[in-house]
């Protein structure tokens, strides 16, 4: 069984990854249909040169950047606050934010801006997108570095204070670089989310705030066209690298 | 924003660019505008353009709606301006700031959505057909070809309520712009009888799949259907015998706008001929500049597909903008039709 | 006041600001009526609701769950025999988990774009197995409910991996022995032994996916062709083409409902907390 075992585990894997290798080997293709010309880098010039693209780049990196520090600070606060006092209210709200379908959050956030703007006069923009970002990240945020405090226990904390620190010694010098491995984690995966999400983007972005995903959406909506498979292809392996730098960093 | 400035704000992890010039923010369809024409008015009038695009009229409502978007000038189609102008969207044109109006197309002067060209500058326009692959014979001539049941499979349709059943109704001998409820209905039939044949709803990008041979008719607004034609030579298009519509993008001022002035030398940039000219060269769309018609090559110029002639262009009209209760009717009817 | 009080004011305001203020104007349309050509006004009214109960917009939810039941089925299936090998496996777990979660890190629409590049008509699948000569014309691999699935399975599989996993790796390896040294076969025990212990991550797995694929978007809207609406298209089109704000709350609602009871009834199955 074990030969099967293994056997199933090749073609399960193949059935991950083959679609975005197939798709980034294709962005060498110098023609732009699916029939192998020469290899070529036309369209990773295409893409260099193309403004909405690196503008796009540019604001997700940005926005990416703002919501993971944001949401990570409270995620943290939230995760280890929970832990030390229970509060059914805000665990029952984590959830139902976890669960709600991604086109309600978008929408219901701009109708949120949409109602406050009329009071106030402003316009959506970079910071609308950071914040709608922040409210999906701190759930995701909050579920990791929970999870590392359970695995960490209060034993540690506990023998600080012991030793006579107080609340916020004990927390700052002891618990927070034990859960530092978490909290990286945790950031990890608030950025990825952000500079992935389309749906509530697209819904609260404003004049200049047009991002990655959305550029790649207007570009697939318009027709195929290879310099998404450039774009995928750097993304996919910019991301890669950041998981593997991030594994050793916990490691270490 | 160009590569310059992404390396220059790299340094300033601030994420906006300093930069005193006064700015004006265009929100315009995607490829409707050529390379050089914003950086042209930009070193112009040095000024500076934010320029973002949107795919549907709907995307662009949704963020104007408020009042609050942060756009001047965005390029809704003609059939839009009523419900923007009922809605206290528009800020009304001053003529004396757009002597460039003298440029457009005799047709366009007074067109009939706005004749006294007070809300809208007419800035391209198109129409919907067939375009379809040379292979098939005898040649297709009618929104009725679309039922043929010999396309199952290699048959497209918009992705668009209006065009769908504007097709319908022009089958049946209705209006485009039809609102009685036993003609909508009868048109949601049909349509809804046409559904097996259709391979998917689909806007710009069946252009591709036309090209390669995926997808062997398909309806179509002419300014793509030309590009698909420019890349196959064995495309050809069709402005349906029934009747078809015609639709005109058209340039507004916001009211919302605080640089109404700046505006209006924009619009009044984009009807100069020349400027109108490098935009038609650039996208292959139809210009409802008659000055910078005549600046086109003659093979351009007098392209059927993007110029239909007199006897064609009767058979068109202009969608009109319709009342809510047939609008909410429409809206539920292709609810109706993309569920069945 | 204590310090773990102070911790929790960041997500408190959180939550008040961003996400029930943000509720709460969703269910507020929910009862105006549309305004002309988008928006809301007045009157208050109740009849968004009853309009939900027309047999077209229940059979889109019903759709929308069938649609999501399938997937989440198949990603099990599909799942299990994966994180069954991982918790087998007798060095690199780490590795062939990181594998795993690796196209989550890449962006969801571009793990779309990649099916719609593989299953076009003149897409690489169809260009091979015409060349290879098994078919003779291009398969409709594109725009049906078929692709939808494959495209959901694809983006939400190793959300079944990584609980199954976690459940199994926890499991006392004494079980399958002995049962082992009752008789049973591999398989058996696998399916008698293995399969029933590890419900609670199987549950876990299948609420992973099952509510994302309730309200996908996306997926539907790229790979489906424009063919079929299910509930996270409808709510999308009320808001924009149909700009119906007051009934696409309602769906909103609705579907928000539907899935609030789904992790209810998850959460008391569960012993251990999420947070």
């Amino acid at each position: 069984m074990k030969r099967w075992l293994a056997v199933y585990a090749v073609a399960f894997y193949a059935f991950l990854h083959l679609p975005l290798l197939t798709l980034a080997a294709f962005s060498f293709n110098s023609s732009r249909f699916t029939v192998w010309d020469h290899f070529s880098l036309t369209w990773y010039r295409a893409m260099f040169h193309d403004p909405q693209i690196l503008a796009g780049t540019w604001n997700s990196v940005v926005i990416a950047i703002w919501a993971t520090t944001i949401a990570t600070v409270a995620g943290t606060l939230c995760a280890y606050g929970l832990w030390k006092r229970e509060s059914r209210f805000i665990t029952g709200g984590l959830y139902l934010s976890l669960i709600t379908p991604e086109i309600v959050t978008g929408i219901s956030l701009l109708a949120l801006f949409q109602w406050i703007f009329r009071w106030l006069h402003w316009h959506l923009g970079l910071y609308t997108v950071v914040l709608a970002h922040v409210a999906f990240s701190v759930p995701y945020v909050v579920i990791v570095v929970s999870a590392r405090l359970r695995t960490i226990g209060p034993t540690l904390e506990e023998a600080a204070m012991d030793l006579g620190a107080n609340e916020w010694q004990a927390f700052l010098r002891v618990t927070l670089p034990a859960l530092l491995p978490g909290i990286i984690a945790a950031a990890l995966l608030a950025l990825t989310v952000s500079f992935d999400d389309f749906v509530i983007t697209s819904m609260v972005a404003g004049v200049d705030s047009e991002t990655l995903p959305m550029v790649i959406y207007a570009m697939a909506r318009r027709g195929a066209s290879p310099v998404i498979n450039a774009i995928s292809a750097l993304i996919t392996v910019g991301f890669g690298v950041l998981i593997i730098l991030s594994e050793r960093v916990r490691e270490a | 924003m160009n590569r310059r400035r992404f390396f220059l704000g790299l340094s300033g992890l601030a994420g906006c660019a300093h930069d005193t010039r006064p700015r004006l923010n265009v929100y315009n369809w995607s490829a409707y505008i050529a390379p050089e024409t914003i950086p042209g008015f930009e070193a112009e009038f040095g000024v500076q353009v934010r320029y973002a695009t949107y795919e549907s009229n709907e995307e662009m409502l949704a963020k104007v709606l408020t009042g609050n978007s942060g756009w001047d000038i965005v390029f809704p189609t003609h059939n839009r301006l009523q419900p923007m102008r009922e809605y206290e969207l528009l800020a009304r044109l001053n003529h004396a700031w757009l002597p460039g109006l003298k440029n457009l197309d005799p047709r366009f002067q007074a067109p009939v959505w706005d004749p006294e060209l007070a809300w809208g500058v007419p800035y391209m326009w198109n129409g919907t057909g067939i375009v379809y692959n040379r292979s098939i014979q005898p040649p297709l001539s009618r929104w009725a070809d679309l039922w043929n049941a010999a396309f199952k499979g290699r048959l497209t349709m918009l992705d668009d309520p209006e065009d769908v059943l504007g097709a319908c109704l022009k089958k049946l001998g209705y209006s485009f712009s039809a609102t009685l409820p036993q003609e909508l209905r009868a048109a949601e039939r049909a349509a809804i009888a046409q559904k097996p044949l259709v391979l998917a709803y689909l806007n710009a990008e069946v252009r591709d799949q036309l090209v390669s041979g995926d997808v062997l008719v398909a309806q179509l607004w002419s300014t793509t259907a030309q590009q698909a034609i420019d890349a196959a030579p064995h495309l050809t298009f069709t402005y349906p015998a029934e009747g078809f519509p015609f639709y005109c993008d058209c340039a507004v001022i916001l009211r919302e706008s605080r640089r109404v002035r700046l505006a209006h030398q924009f619009l009044d940039y984009l009807l100069r001929p020349d400027v109108s000219a490098r935009i038609v060269e650039a996208t292959k769309s139809a210009t409802a500049n008659g000055a910078a018609r005549a600046l086109l090559p003659e093979a351009v110029r007098t392209n059927p597909v993007l110029y239909p002639p007199a006897e064609t262009y009767d058979r068109g009209e202009w969608p009109r903008t319709l009342p809510p209760a047939a609008q909410r009717l429409r809206d539920r009817i292709w609810t109706e039709i993309k569920s069945a | 006041m204590r310090l773990r009080s102070w911790f929790l004011f960041p997500t408190w305001v959180w939550m008040t600001v961003l996400f029930l203020a943000p509720l709460a104007i969703v269910l507020a349309y929910s009862l105006l009526t549309r305004g002309t050509y988008g928006g809301v006004g007045q009157p208050w009214t109740l009849e968004n609701y009853s309009r939900l109960l027309d047999p077209l917009y229940l059979a889109i939810l019903l759709r929308s769950f069938v649609m999501a039941a399938a997937a989440t089925a198949l990603c099990l299936l599909l799942g299990f025999p994966a994180a069954l090998f991982i918790a087998r496996a007798e060095r690199h777990r780490n590795l062939y988990l990181q594998l795993v979660m690796l196209p989550f890190w890449t962006s969801f629409l571009v793990r779309t774009y990649a099916w719609m590049f593989l299953l076009r008509d003149t897409g690489l699948i169809n260009t091979m197995l015409l060349k290879i000569g098994i078919i003779h014309g291009p398969l409709p691999l594109l725009y049906n409910d078929g692709a939808v699935l494959l495209g959901l399975v694809y983006g939400y599989l190793p959300f079944t991996v990584l609980p199954i996993y976690a459940t199994l790796e926890r499991m006392d390896p004494a079980l399958a022995e002995a049962a082992a040294d009752l008789g049973a076969r591999p398989w058996t025990t696998v399916l008698r032994v293995i399969a029933p212990l590890s419900k609670p991550g199987i549950i876990a797995g299948a609420v992973l996916v099952f509510i994302p694929c309730l309200g996908a978007y996306l997926t539907p809207d790229l790979l489906g062709g424009g063919r079929t609406v299910l509930v996270g298209n409808l709510v999308q089109n009320q808001f924009t083409t149909a700009r119906d704000w007051p009934f696409g709350s309602v769906v909103s609602i609705a579907l928000m409902a539907l899935v609030t009871v789904l992790l209810w009834a998850f959460l008391r199955t569960r012993k251990e907390p999420l947070v």
